[in-house]
């Protein structure tokens, strides 16, 4: 039965996530907007910081980076649930036989693309404008698992009040207040393992370790509240309800209550 | 998902209420909607009646009271319940940038994954009157009503038992109305449950076996269609018709 339960989650993800990535490859809104946006932002460091001298920018491209991807990732969300908020097609989605978790696994992954295409972008050209940033050629695998592990924590809590938001009709203005206190531990966490990457920090795999532990809870939170968030938790029955239930199922069976 | 199943019919609710802040939105409604039969809720704007649809849909949890789908008294309307249950906001629901039959396809594949059938998508859009030219254009070119009639196809595309229709009947023209109407008596002979909502009180008269009135969050009146006495039903049907206002459709 679990395993069922598993099978058709993981098809109806990947069947949702299908549809919301043909969507975005027709009118490529999001990866537009936020490959966009990026750029003008790297742009702007350029101009800003290049003349620095290394020790001086050595503390400034873990902000750079993670206060981009902050950036970079409000309006992703805010955008990705655009379509739902206009046409209402979650709510048809929530009535529909469908793993209510799956969705939220859908629009987690397509986010968590979109987010990686602007970081695709946006480390090559920190470690290009600054010399401090070198280290991410350097390390190019420990660079991916902090991108990777930064973003996927983002996105875990992200996704959640963005569609929280989108379901109870609120504002996209409103995302953004949320999105930053919310997502504050995961971006320090974050910028802490990016200074210790630059620094060739031995102890780099314990603060990536770190990252996958605190990205488990995330996940773990954003996959427990994203259906009372959306619905509402079911009330407790009461014990007087309990009762009565179960008499009534056992009256159905054709069976006594035991006294 | 599969194999023999009871029945979710009758849909009973006993005393639910729901409240949205400190405004009342139901007072202890009781409703039973039953296999075979088309239930028309009526009811001024504001009554309560999207907030009871959205309750039997599982897309909120009511603050009190009880919903039991045939021997089943529940808590969330789970996936199974879902899988057996279709709803048709006023708003059509569709991803504007798909295709009528790519809408439908997406409902259908979710379905398969969750081990249930589905009607084939051209079929059921071609048999609520959408034409072939239109299949595949984005539905964000339709007009409101064939958007509507995409909306219904998804719906009775998996034999619901349980058919929830929120104004199904809004942007339709008399021709569209019609073809619905057709549809949904088709749906009850299938054996299926259906609330219907809607301002269009020709066509409630003529579809309905049952209609209730909601008024302030309560239900104030209920008449049933009996089968002795057709004209006492209609005058009956009437005087709950006239206490809603007068009708959107009427000079149509």
């Amino acid at each position: 039965m679990l395993h069922l339960a598993r099978v058709r989650l993981l098809r109806q993800s990947l069947l949702l996530l299908r549809s919301e990535l043909r969507q975005e490859l027709r009118d490529l809104e999001l990866v537009l907007t936020s490959t966009f946006f990026t750029l003008v932002v790297l742009g702007m460091f350029y101009l800003s910081f290049a003349a620095l001298e290394k020790k001086h920018t050595l503390p400034a491209v873990p902000g750079l980076l993670w206060l981009t991807v902050a950036f970079v990732g409000t309006i992703t969300l805010t955008r990705a649930f655009d379509r739902e908020r206009e046409a209402d097609t979650l709510r048809a989605l929530l009535a529909a036989p469908v793993e209510r978790l799956a969705i939220y696994v859908a629009k987690a992954g397509s986010t968590l693309l979109v987010l990686l295409v602007c970081c695709a972008l946006l480390v090559p050209g920190l470690a290009s404008m600054f010399p401090a940033g070198q280290v991410f050629w350097d390390m190019p695998l420990e660079t991916a698992a902090l991108v990777v592990l930064g973003c996927l924590g983002y996105v875990a809590i992200g996704t959640l009040f963005a569609a929280g938001l989108a379901g109870g009709g609120g504002k996209n203005m409103l995302l953004a207040v949320i999105l930053y206190p919310v997502t504050t531990p995961v971006l320090m966490f974050a910028l802490v393992t990016t200074r210790a990457l630059l620094d060739k920090n031995p102890n780099l795999p314990s603060y990536l370790g770190q990252m996958a532990a605190l990205d488990v809870i995330l996940l773990g939170v954003g996959a427990l509240l994203f259906e009372p968030v959306l619905v509402g938790a079911a009330p407790a029955r009461s014990a007087q309800a309990a009762r009565q239930h179960r008499r009534e199922a056992l009256r159905a069976a054709g069976r006594q209550e035991p006294r | 998902m599969s194999g023999a199943r009871e029945p979710i019919t009758p849909i009973v609710l006993r005393s639910i209420s729901q409240r949205f802040g400190r405004k009342v939105v139901l007072r202890g409604v009781d409703l039973e909607l039953r296999a075979r039969s088309i239930t028309g809720l009526v009811g001024a704007n504001g009554a309560g009646k999207t907030t009871l649809f959205l309750i039997l849909a599982g897309l909120l949890q009511p603050d009190g009271g009880e919903r039991r789908y045939g021997e089943r008294v529940v808590g969330d309307i789970d996936l199974e319940l879902r899988a057996r249950l279709a709803y048709v906001a006023h708003a059509p629901q569709l991803y504007p940038g798909l295709g009528a039959r790519a809408n439908l396809e997406l409902f259908a594949e979710l379905r398969r994954a969750a081990g249930l059938s589905s009607r084939p998508a051209d079929d059921v859009l071609r048999g609520l009157g959408l034409p072939a030219d239109a299949l595949d254009r984005p539905v964000s070119t339709f007009s409101r009503g064939m958007a509507q009639r995409v909306a219904l196809a998804r719906a009775v595309a998996g034999d619901p038992e349980l058919l929830l229709l929120d104004e199904p009947f809004t942007a339709l023209d008399a021709r569209g109305r019609s073809q619905l109407a057709g549809a949904l008596l088709a749906e009850r002979d299938r054996g299926a449950a259906i609330l219907l909502s809607s301002h269009d009180q020709g066509t409630l008269l003529r579809v309905c076996d049952r209609l209730v009135l909601l008024e302030a969050g309560a239900i104030v009146r209920e008449v049933e269609r009996g089968g002795d006495d057709p004209a006492g039903f209609a005058a009956r049907a009437s005087e709950v018709l006239a206490a809603v206002g007068p009708d959107d459709h009427a000079a149509a």
